[in-house]
């Protein structure tokens, strides 16, 4: 019975909401073209801000950073009025001058931004951009096969958990946690100290029983490995699967990629964006997009809201971004990472 | 006339090997000598450092790796591949044929998602390790995944159809009167065997070796998927520099190097064995 009525019941609860878009629809007051990635925003959150404002929001996206940059260049900072990308991308943006400094009073909410994500490389005095959700890779760990508690970076190294951590693959990402672990800079260009970080990565080989990019968490899942160092995806997906593990944020510090909205300099409607944006650091908002997005909090003001999964505890403080060294630096992480994958195999 | 249009019939085939193999191949060699600038660039110094960096023990254990690697696999090929194609070889129009499909079924589907089934059989919690724990062989489950055995294994199971398709080829032409003769002149079935037998069957055996040696120098996904990552081929290097170490020159040069190792034991082979052909399968 109950099945029989149900297809008629969701076709009427369609049509439903299809009348009452229809009989919510205001008056539009210009649009804002929205930039960006695909699957950024839950649609209510764009419905929401067309209901109070009347500005109607053209959702246009694309693939990579890279065709971001090319398009906006092409278009001398005009054509949209918010882009929401990458870190680096950012950085390269600013420098082509092609982002507009915002206008603060016109974002009362601005004050919302968590500072653990502010001051960063692409931004430094905070002028350009309003972060939009961060990817922090962190350490996963199941407390019943490891038989100590870990908080550290550096607790990867115990010799207890011979065999038994997984990691994902990118050299970086590697040779800047051990970097952490010894308080230095996940980007130094200092090749003494990056070469001491080499040598204490061969310590850390015993321990590394898989080092890879995808599907990383599998290995706690199905008993390879009893702590794991995984991106943000792979610690939302494990953590479902099994709700006994325990996330660490690492003392020592964060490693996170960021992304960020701005406006750009010839932004057809940038009254629009701003109010945009301060929409976005409304936290029910944030608390919406984040949720839905999967990747973490970076609104100050919604972290009492949004799904504890996605907020970085108070006490962590800082967190670093990985970015371009030089070719010599770049040459010794490189060598650090063949040397280092070579050990684990002995 | 009649010469021009032979030539007009051949020239896309021409055209397509100028452009997509030595193109690239020409591409390949001047790039190895191309000078590495900071992020994923290069430019087109000429600099012989993308050569001198392999003699970085680091690097040279790279090539040590994955020559060891190819021949274990090689000679576990030949180990389990030589009987096998024998056999085959001597079964019935009817065994022959069901043998063939069977060996050539896998093929069906992806090497990829064949090799995530070992990974479903290795594993802590997996088949293989039930099935020792149920019966007593073991108390604790091995860790056999991600570990040089289980690379082996993927290794030996992708690579063993050449070698059993090579040698039952060899095997199939063997005129098998001659091993009577032999048998009739008083030679024992061992003698038979070494003195006949082996000779005829030495080229698809050589062939055998040959395309499981070649394709395992280069074969690191294998190694990525069931090693772990742990054991670094000059293939994996090849494809770390390419893509995330961002060293184009250096990745050229390492190919370059790899592919005049493998066109050795070409070489090698044509010289052990007198032909230029590879029996059976090519």
């Amino acid at each position: 019975m109950i099945k029989k009525l149900f297809a008629p019941l969701c076709a009427a609860l369609l049509l439903l909401g299809m009348l009452a878009g229809c009989a919510g629809k205001q008056e539009t007051s210009g649009e804002l073209v929205l930039y960006t990635w695909e699957g950024m925003f839950p649609q209510e959150v764009l419905d929401g801000f067309t209901e109070r404002t009347g500005t109607k929001i053209v959702y246009s996206n694309f693939d990579y950073d890279e065709t971001m940059l090319e398009k906006l260049t092409a278009a001398n900072g005009g054509d949209y009025d918010v882009v929401i990308a990458d870190d680096y991308i950012i950085e390269q943006a600013v420098r082509s001058g092609l982002v507009a400094a915002l206008d603060k009073s016109a974002i009362p909410n601005f004050g919302n931004i968590n500072p653990l994500y502010q001051g960063q490389f692409y931004d430094p005095d905070d002028a350009y951009t309003v972060p939009y959700g961060a990817g922090i890779p962190l350490i996963v760990y199941d407390p019943a096969a490891t038989g100590f508690e870990i908080t550290r970076y550096e607790d990867l190294w115990n010799p207890a958990l011979r065999d038994a951590v997984a990691i994902t693959a990118n050299y970086r990402v590697i040779n800047g946690i051990t970097l952490l672990s010894m308080g230095e800079s996940m980007n130094t260009e200092d090749l003494d100290v990056i070469a001491q970080a080499g040598e204490k990565l061969l310590d850390l080989a015993p321990n590394i029983r898989l080092s890879q990019d995808d599907n990383t968490q599998d290995a706690l899942l199905n008993g390879e490995a009893s702590a794991a160092f995984l991106y943000t995806s792979q610690v939302t997906q494990v953590l479902a699967a099994d709700p006994s593990l325990e996330v660490v944020y690492p003392a020592e510090g964060l490693g996170f990629g960021i992304m960020a909205a701005f406006v750009p300099v010839n932004a057809p409607n940038a009254s629009a964006a701003h109010a945009f944006l301060n929409y976005l650091l409304e936290p029910e908002v944030s608390k919406a997009c984040f949720e839905w997005l999967g990747y973490y909090n970076t609104n100050g003001a919604a972290d009492d809201i949004v799904d504890p999964q996605l907020v970085v505890p108070a006490s962590v403080t800082s967190g670093e971004i990985i970015q371009n060294v030089s070719e010599a630096a770049n040459d010794a992480y490189n060598r650090n990472w063949t040397a280092f994958k070579a050990a684990c195999g002995q | 006339m009649k010469r021009g249009r032979i030539w007009l019939c051949a020239a896309p085939l021409y055209a397509f090997t100028l452009v997509f193999v030595l193109g690239p191949a020409l591409y390949l060699v001047a790039l190895s000598f191309a000078q590495n600038t900071a992020g994923t660039g290069f430019c087109w110094a000429f600099t012989l450092e993308n050569f001198a960096r392999m003699r970085d023990p680091i690097y040279l254990k790279c090539f040590r790796e994955s020559f060891r690697l190819a021949l274990s696999t090689t000679v576990l090929n030949v180990l389990l591949g030589y009987p096998f194609g024998y056999f085959m070889g001597r079964l019935g129009a009817r065994g022959k044929r069901l043998l063939t499909f069977l060996i050539m079924a896998p093929f069906w589907t992806s090497s990829l998602i064949r090799l995530y089934g070992w990974i479903i059989l290795l594993q802590v919690k997996g088949v293989f390790n039930r099935v020792l724990l149920w019966l007593g062989v073991v108390d604790e489950p091995l860790k056999i995944l991600y570990s040089y055995p289980a690379v082996l294994i993927g290794m030996v199971y992708a690579l063993l159809p050449f070698m059993i398709l090579a040698v039952y080829t060899s095997v199939e032409k063997l005129d098998w009167t001659l091993v009577e003769a032999a048998r009739d002149l008083g030679a024992s079935r061992v003698k038979a065997f070494c003195t006949v037998t082996l000779r005829l069957t030495l080229p698809g055996l050589m062939s055998g070796v040959v395309l499981t040696f070649v394709p395992s120098m280069g074969l690191f996904f294998i190694a990525d998927i069931l090693g772990g990552n742990k054991i670094v081929l000059v293939g994996s290097l090849i494809q770390d520099q390419m893509t995330r170490g961002g060293n184009q020159p250096f990745a050229a040069a390492l190919a370059l190097v790899l592919a005049a190792m493998t066109t050795l034991m070409l070489w090698l082979y044509r010289r052990l064995t007198g032909t230029s052909e590879l029996e059976g399968v090519v």
